[in-house]
């Protein structure tokens, strides 16, 4: 299975990795024309800034005992048994944000406009490529690996 | 040797050199491609700014402006006219250094070989002077007070150069140029921090230096080296690596002086220096082309023929042309000198001279030109020269390539020399337009850059598709470096031509790519242009004339592109020059342009697509026409 697998020390907190973000989740985009000013352009993912550890890449983790799966009542979050990968389904989403509350990693947040749905990684997986985030980082900061459960 | 380095090169439009560099055991940019593959998506778009120390700040959904309250919009813009502020002010400089150049040339009776142009300089300036050497230091003396007003005394030259409608419509806009480096100086000012704000603004005042960059850093700086140097004439020349002859001391030439090289090319053939090589076992010197000086020496090689070899190719050839090992010295004076040959040269043993400071390469030796000591500053680099050559050849492995390039590509091809070919004028040229013939034309210019496919090859890709449609392509800069290598500057690319447009080049003789030679020449194409407008009897923005910069890599470039939208032509580049963050940006470039100047940015990096947007254009113009 897939993870996404941070690597702290190496982040310049350059937030390459919110446009690459953002841009996979705005149809036809490229890093040229993405509309960063968009009211719907949201990250997946976060970089946080600490002034004793320095840059904090906020990924989701797509854990193995996914908090949000387990605090979600409607059944609009689940683990992908293949994938492993924890996705989204807003149409059974009734926005309570329970998940929003238990995600140990804060990764989750309600979406900016509506406030009606969660904004949630999706481990970029209509990209053939996979996690757009991983191919912009300038440091190899973020890497894609197999990991075993 | 040297394995420290990404064995994977970038794709080249040209086969021959891109096999030849991927064997190479040098770094080289093609080389450095794949490391810097990761782009930073702010930087793209233009939407980071670190004027201040709040800063870098840039443009995301949680920061939708800068702490100092700075708009993308205003960032972009900002960004922008510094570019072309840094841009214009490179061309200022060579044209500044030129004129200097002709003064002190005039003023010690030196020899003036282009007759022509001194005529045409003097009728444009108005001077009434029988005496060539005191009309040339008039014509010198007239550029500089030009380029040393204040910004707020416009330049006398402007109406006198610029073709009347268009001096009419930059007046109405209220973009006339003051004193050229002064605009300069405003541009830098205005983009510092917390100063001005104003998008609109500030792509004004970019149309207002791309006026005083084209018509002096440009067609002047032409002019007035066709004055001493000699005008371009027709010929077929050869081109790419097979022009470095291993018998000769060979000096490769970087930057955009040419006159600054005038009086060592002429001594480097005399009796007494030829001695002196053949005491060292070689033959002679030999100049090797590089950049645009090297394709400026080209276009004017009928004068020049024993001591240059050829122009061997453009920006990004510089470090495979060290890396064959039969380069003795590097002399350079502008860019484009990359940082990257100076490990190569160290390496190989290359010596390095600069001859003006703004281009000084970290390992080089500083001897800036004084024209006063042209005498023993030639025969100094000549003893410097052949030490190299003494020390390295022999202990240096070669390794040439006879077989890049070729040696039919037409090249001389100038506003000039165009004209007269057609019999003194340009009715025949026109005729063949209103006849469809030649669908109309592409001014196909700027530099080489390893983005947007790889070296040259969105250019060569693009010339390609013009050329099937019935488009003339008229090349200056660093883009004739790659498609003359590829053979598309000679007589026999007519074929691949749609069918009337090779019919027209294979009566003529003629290649459908016609080589104008350096970036300079972006300002013969506008005299071109100018003139066909007047024979026509319409405005520039009529012509059936497109303009694509396809591979632009430069500052500079960015300057000549506001010459392009000032002129009112559309302009097509292949990627964004760093302004795609700002709404407003994208609407002046793209739609407000037209109703400013006429002109208009396309934005493509694909050939295909953006040889239809071009062709339709030049038909939407054909029929605005009637033709
Ligand atoms: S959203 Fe939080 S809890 Fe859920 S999988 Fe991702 S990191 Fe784990
Ligand atoms: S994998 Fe895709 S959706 Fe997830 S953070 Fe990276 S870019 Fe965003
Ligand atoms: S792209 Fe990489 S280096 Fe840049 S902020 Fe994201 S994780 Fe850090
Ligand atoms: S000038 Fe404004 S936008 Fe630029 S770095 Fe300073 S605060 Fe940020």
């Amino acid at each position: 299975m897939k993870r996404i697998i941070i690597d702290r020390e190496k982040c310049d907190g350059c937030l390459n990795c919110n446009i690459a973000c953002i841009s996979a989740h705005e149809e036809g985009s490229n890093f040229y024309t993405v509309n960063m000013q968009s009211p719907e352009a949201e990250t997946r993912n976060f970089i946080k800034f600490d002034a004793q550890k320095g840059y904090l890449p906020i990924f989701c983790r797509h854990c193995d005992e996914p908090e949000c799966v387990l605090s979600c009542m409607s059944g609009a979050l689940e683990k992908d048994p293949l994938t492993g990968h924890v996705q989204y389904d807003e149409s059974k989403c009734a926005a309570c944000y329970m998940c929003v509350m238990n995600c140990p990693y804060g990764v989750l947040k309600p979406d900016k406009q509506t406030r009606t749905k969660v904004i949630k990684c999706d481990f970029c997986e209509d990209k053939p490529d996979g996690p757009s985030c991983v191919k912009a980082c300038p440091k190899k900061a973020i890497e894609v690996k197999e990991v075993s459960l | 040797m040297n394995s420290n380095f990404s064995c994977k090169t970038c794709a080249s439009a040209d086969q021959k050199l891109e096999t030849f560099i991927s064997n190479l055991s040098v770094d080289t940019s093609h080389h450095r491609m794949e490391g810097q593959s990761v782009k930073c998506g702010f930087g793209l778009q233009g939407i980071c700014c670190r004027l201040c120390s709040n800063g870098p700040c840039r443009i995301t959904p949680d920061g939708p402006k800068g702490v100092c309250g700075a708009t993308a919009d205003t960032m972009v813009a900002r960004n922008f006219l510094r570019a072309v502020s840094a841009g214009s002010g490179c061309y200022i400089h060579i044209v500044e250094n030129t004129a200097l150049m002709l003064k002190k040339t005039a003023a010690s009776k030196g020899v003036l070989k282009g007759k022509v142009a001194l005529a045409k300089l003097a009728e444009i300036f108005e001077i009434n002077e029988a005496d060539e050497h005191v009309c040339a230091e008039k014509i010198a003396d007239m550029v500089l007070a030009d380029l040393y007003k204040p910004d707020y005394i416009k330049m006398e030259l402007v109406e006198k150069m610029a073709y009347k409608p268009r001096f009419d419509r930059w007046k109405e806009l209220g973009i006339l140029p003051g004193g050229a480096k002064s605009e300069v100086f405003s541009g830098v000012v205005k983009t510092s921090t917390n100063l001005n704000s104003d998008p609109v603004d500030m792509y004004l005042n970019c149309l207002k230096l791309g006026i005083s960059t084209g018509l002096y850093g440009l067609t002047l700086t032409n002019l007035l080296n066709d004055v001493m140097l000699g005008e371009p004439s027709i010929r077929l020349a050869p081109v790419g690596l097979r022009v470095i002859d291993t018998d000769y001391i060979n000096i490769m030439i970087t930057g955009h002086q040419h006159s600054i090289f005038s009086y060592l090319q002429d001594r480097l053939i005399q009796d007494d220096v030829i001695e002196k090589a053949k005491a060292v076992g070689a033959k002679g010197f030999k100049l090797v082309g590089c950049t645009c000086v090297g394709q400026d020496l080209q276009l004017r090689g009928e004068h020049y023929k024993e001591v240059f070899n050829g122009h061997a190719g453009n920006n990004f050839t510089s470090e495979a042309i060290l890396a064959t090992g039969a380069i003795d010295a590097v002399l350079s004076e502008f860019n484009c000198t990359l940082p990257g040959i100076e490990p190569i040269c160290d390496e190989l043993k290359i010596k390095q001279i600069c001859l003006d400071d703004v281009s000084k390469k970290a390992n080089a030796e500083m001897k800036p030109f004084v024209f006063e000591e042209k005498e023993s500053q030639s025969n100094e680099i000549i003893d410097a020269v052949i030490e190299s050559y003494q020390a390295r050849r022999g202990v240096v492995t070669l390794n040439m390539d006879a077989d890049h390039g070729n040696d039919d590509t037409l090249t001389g091809v100038s506003e000039g020399s165009l004209k007269s070919f057609l019999g003194g004028t340009w009715k025949p040229l026109i005729d063949l337009i209103v006849k469809g013939e030649i669908k109309g034309i592409a001014g196909v210019v700027g530099c080489s850059s390893l983005t947007a496919g790889g070296h040259d090859v969105l250019t060569i890709n693009l010339v390609k598709e013009l050329i099937a449609k019935d488009i003339l392509v008229l090349s200056a800069g660093c883009s004739s470096g790659g498609l003359e290598n590829v053979g598309l500057m000679s007589p026999s690319a007519a074929s691949l031509a749609g069918p009337k447009l090779r019919a027209v080049c294979e009566s003529l003789g003629i290649p459908p790519v016609l080589n104008f030679g350096p970036c300079l020449a972006i300002g013969r194409l506008e005299l071109v242009a100018t003139e066909l407008a007047e024979a026509i009897g319409v405005d520039l923005p009529q012509l059936p004339l497109v303009l694509s910069a396809p591979q632009w890599l430069e500052e500079q470039a960015l300057a000549d592109g506001a010459f392009g939208l000032a002129l009112g032509l559309p302009l097509h580049l292949g990627l964004p020059p760093f302004v795609t963050g700002s709404p407003v940006a994208v609407q002046v470039f793209t739609q407000d342009m037209l109703n400013l100047t006429g002109g208009q940015l396309i934005i493509d990096d694909n050939a295909k697509s953006a040889a239809e947007t071009l062709d339709a254009i030049i038909e939407k113009k054909r029929k605005e026409l009637n033709i």
